[in-house]
């Protein structure tokens, strides 16, 4: 007997994305997250070891709102690191006067250009798409030169851009002569003459190696890679991904990874479909059993399985089947729950599985299998009695199925 | 709930813009003011200390897929953290990726991801993007080489192109050297040591972090005093007054005493011209010879250079002086009328400009769209089209539905309609 496992029952899951905070453990929708830019709104990153900071407080003497000569204590909020010891202080960062929501990451200086270099490109962008759209309405002439013809394949490189060639990708945006430039307008970069050059005392002071970032401190920080210690604002707590899987077919979760240790939900089941071949010529009657608690050969299922408790019935091979047009196909009264489809001596069943763990490993499920067998060779001894049936025995295996990872 | 957005909030998502170097790729979103991370071009594989390098183009392709397709998941689920599905894909490339390599990552992409388009952009050609201009001579001084390609109203002059093994690497290995040479270590039970002794091999890392805070290049003078000096084999010619020694920190309370000769000089090798009398800066004036006579004004005052290794302390500046201290030799001198060399500072870090330019350019949705592969077009011809390959069919999209399928490259003669 072969078992082919079908594997279509494990694509059918969907995944979709959700972002978690792992500092404070508060789960963002995905909306949320991407204005955010995935990063938490409440926790920070330290800039020199990059663990998370932790807010202090400290009391400082400041002067009462309403009569400036006296003073009181009044709570004054720093970020600290307790790992490396670094504050918010040693960056210039002022107290802030809350405990959370007052500190901001520096903006990045040529956002304004940047933004002004997208608005102009677009407006090129746009002009290019108008008049490919009035060429297309446009009626060809005759009389066109034959280089810009079909006939030559690609015709000018200005004209037609080749998606995907990368050469041309540009060809088109930019104002060609006698365009009216007055609608678009960018202030080109300016070119300097000039660089400056390093101070005179570079060659000659020594260097305190804790004031210089290390490269990897400088690329946390993509927009500003300050070289001087002093410079290395903290950044928002980076999110971290939940990547929850759903089956397409049962619409039930399968995994939901959380964060929070304080919540979490054992995935529930999913149906697989088995087909099961008989390779003899005779009936074959199969019943199926899930293990016992304590079966020695059940080792490795990472799983529940909940098999079919009726009695499956498998048509015996027939060569001729697929020629015999005319045979009347037997009727075996198969229950749809249980049985997905029959086809001559294969038969498709469903099984039910409940992954117990959350692993990155294959889902694997065992389970006994108990057929009849009936051996047709010829009997050493012939036997008095012509065509005397043969006994059936029953044999059990126990089977083993790795049903994949639980990943999509 | 999903993450699937309806497409009623203004169009298509951003697009997703990557920046794979050597050493280090940039990741993050078009539009966007900068990349989101910058991480090494590498990846860990379980119970192996040694990373492995993600850009290798001498590795087999099942390989080079898996390690992709390792890499490319790490930056969409640990970084990105959106789904691949949902956004174009946008690759800054270098026109001298072997098309191997492309042909790899783009089948990563399209059959790993399953993303919706993926369109490889030049790095030279989308720096000049950052700057609103429409010619450059862009110079990328990077981690396996420095390459120089000239752009002419938005054009690559691709038969111009230059370049040189000189960059990071090459930087690491000659700096690993010289420390191993020189250079001595503290440890708790020991002073003095030489290197090896004490810690086998320096890791590249180290070596790296090590060139990044002590090291730096010197101005033009000062910097051919040092070469004078090196290659001085009288002895005669005196080296300028070294910078301060630094002690450096390795893992394990060992102090690592690195000379002060060691901080200035390394960075002399991309200068000094040995090989048959190139250097970075050469580099810069060969191109310019090999382009049309009348765009080399128009280039030379538009100078670009990008890439890690150009944010070197002093680097910028040594490299415009060598220049015009080149035009002048005679090799340069007749066969270049232009003189004057101007340096543009574009509005992102040298590491980031390419990728900054990609993000302006993945801006444009319609263009972006227009212009990429998608994934029924990879279905359908199984390949992805390269600027050194014209035997890529046209998609359909270029010519209207209804009509005649278009016809491949013809060859000029041919009498067939």
């Amino acid at each position: 007997i072969t078992i082919i496992r079908d594997s279509h029952a494990h694509s059918c899951i969907s995944t979709w994305l959700n972002a978690a905070s792992v500092c404070c453990l508060e789960n963002m929708p995905s909306a949320e997250a991407k204005l955010k830019k995935n990063r938490c709104a409440n926790c920070f990153d330290c800039p020199c070891c990059m663990h998370t900071l932790s807010t202090r407080a400290t009391n400082i003497p400041a002067p009462l709102p309403d009569d400036p000569s006296k003073t009181a204590m009044k709570k004054a909020y720093y970020l600290a690191c307790g790992f490396c010891r670094w504050t918010s202080r040693d960056v210039g960062m002022a107290d802030k006067s809350v405990a959370s929501g007052g500190w901001q990451e520096p903006d990045n200086p040529h956002t304004q250009r940047i933004n002004k270099l997208i608005e102009y490109y677009q407006q090129l962008a746009q002009r290019e798409k108008l008049e490919r759209d009035r060429k297309k309405l446009a009626r060809r002439r005759p009389y066109m030169p034959l280089a810009f013809s079909e006939k030559y394949g690609l015709g000018t490189r200005l004209q037609r851009q080749r998606p995907g060639a990368p050469i041309t990708s540009l060809a088109g945006l930019s104002l060609k002569e006698g365009e009216d430039q007055k609608e678009i307008n960018i202030e080109p970069a300016q070119a300097l003459d000039e660089v400056e050059p390093l101070p005179e005392d570079y060659y000659t002071r020594p260097i305190n190696l804790p004031e210089v970032t290390s490269l990897r401190q400088r690329l946390l920080q993509p927009d500003f890679q300050p070289a001087g210690a002093s410079q290395l604002h903290p950044k928002h707590k980076h999110l971290l991904i939940k990547r929850s899987l759903r089956c397409r077919k049962c619409e039930h979760n399968l995994s939901k990874p959380e964060f929070n240790p304080t919540s979490i939900n054992i995935s529930s089941e999913c149906q697989v479909l088995l087909t099961l071949t008989n390779p003899v010529e005779s009936i074959t009657h199969v019943t199926l059993v899930g293990c016992e608690e304590g079966d020695p050969e059940d080792i490795n299922s990472t799983a529940k399985v909940m098999v079919p408790t009726k009695e499956l019935v498998l048509a015996g091979k027939d060569a001729a089947a697929d020629y015999d047009e005319l045979a009347e196909p037997q009727d075996f009264q198969d229950d749809p729950d249980v049985v997905a489809f029959r086809k001559s001596n294969k038969i498709g069943f469903f099984i039910k599985v409940v992954p117990q763990r959350e692993e990155d490993g294959d889902v694997t499920v065992s389970f006994k299998i108990r057929h009849d067998f009936r051996n047709l060779a010829a009997p050493i001894r012939p036997s008095e009695e012509d065509d005397a049936p043969t006994e059936a025995i029953w044999l059990t295996h126990h089977v083993e199925l790795s049903l994949g990872p639980l990943v999509a | 709930m999903p993450l699937f957005e309806g497409l009623g909030s203004g169009g298509e998502k951003t697009a997703v813009v990557i920046d794979l170097g050597a050493a280090y790729t940039k990741c993050g979103f078009a539009g966007e003011t900068g990349p989101r991370f910058i991480i090494p071009s590498e990846i860990q594989k379980p119970g192996q200390q040694q990373s492995i390098k993600v850009v290798q183009y001498n590795i087999n392709t099942e390989e080079l897929y898996s390690n992709l397709k390792e890499f490319i998941h790490t930056l969409y689920f640990r970084h990105l953290l959106v789904n691949p599905r949902d956004r174009r894909v946008l690759i800054i490339e270098s026109i001298l990726c072997p098309s191997h390599f492309r042909e790899t990552l783009t089948k990563v992409f399209f059959k790993q991801f399953e993303v919706p388009s993926v369109l490889f952009a030049p790095s030279h050609l989308m720096s000049i993007m950052s700057l609103g201009i429409n010619s450059g001579l862009v110079m990328d001084c990077g981690y396996t080489e420095t390459l120089v390609l000239p752009v002419y109203e938005c054009i690559p002059i691709l038969s111009a192109w230059e370049a040189l093994p000189l960059g990071g690497k090459a930087i690491h290995k000659e700096l690993d050297g010289l420390l191993v040479e020189q250079c001595t270590v503290d440890s708790d039970s020991s002073t003095g040591q030489s290197l090896p002794t004490v810690i086998g091999s320096i890791p590249e890392e180290v070596v790296e972090d090590i060139k990044v805070r002590t090291c730096f290049v010197s101005d033009l003078k000062r910097g051919l005093k040092i070469q004078e000096a090196k290659f001085n084999l009288e002895g005669t010619a005196e080296r300028p007054t070294p910078p301060p020694d630094v002690d450096y920190p390795l893992d394990g309370e060992k102090i690592l005493h690195i000379k002060g000769t060691i901080r200035d000089s390394v960075m002399e090798m991309l200068f000094e011209q040995d090989n048959e009398e190139k250097s970075v800066a050469t580099l810069v004036l060969d191109t310019l010879v090999k382009c049309p006579i009348d765009t080399r004004k128009a280039l030379s005052e538009n100078l670009v250079i990008i890439g890690g290794t150009a944010m070197l302390p002093g680097f910028l500046h040594r490299l415009l002086a060598e220049i015009r201290l080149l035009v002048d030799k005679p090799k340069y001198r007749d066969a270049l009328a232009t003189k004057s060399f101007r340096l543009h500072s574009p509005p992102a870090k040298p590491n980031c400009t390419a990728w900054l330019g990609g993000a302006i350019f993945g801006a444009l949705q319609d263009i972006l769209g227009s212009r990429s592969v998608s994934r029924d077009y990879y279905n359908q011809t199984g390949r992805i089209p390269d600027w050194c390959c014209l035997s890529s069919p046209l998609p359909e999209s270029v010519y209207d539905a209804g009509k005649t399928p278009p016809p491949l490259m013809k060859r000029a003669f041919s009498t067939e309609k």
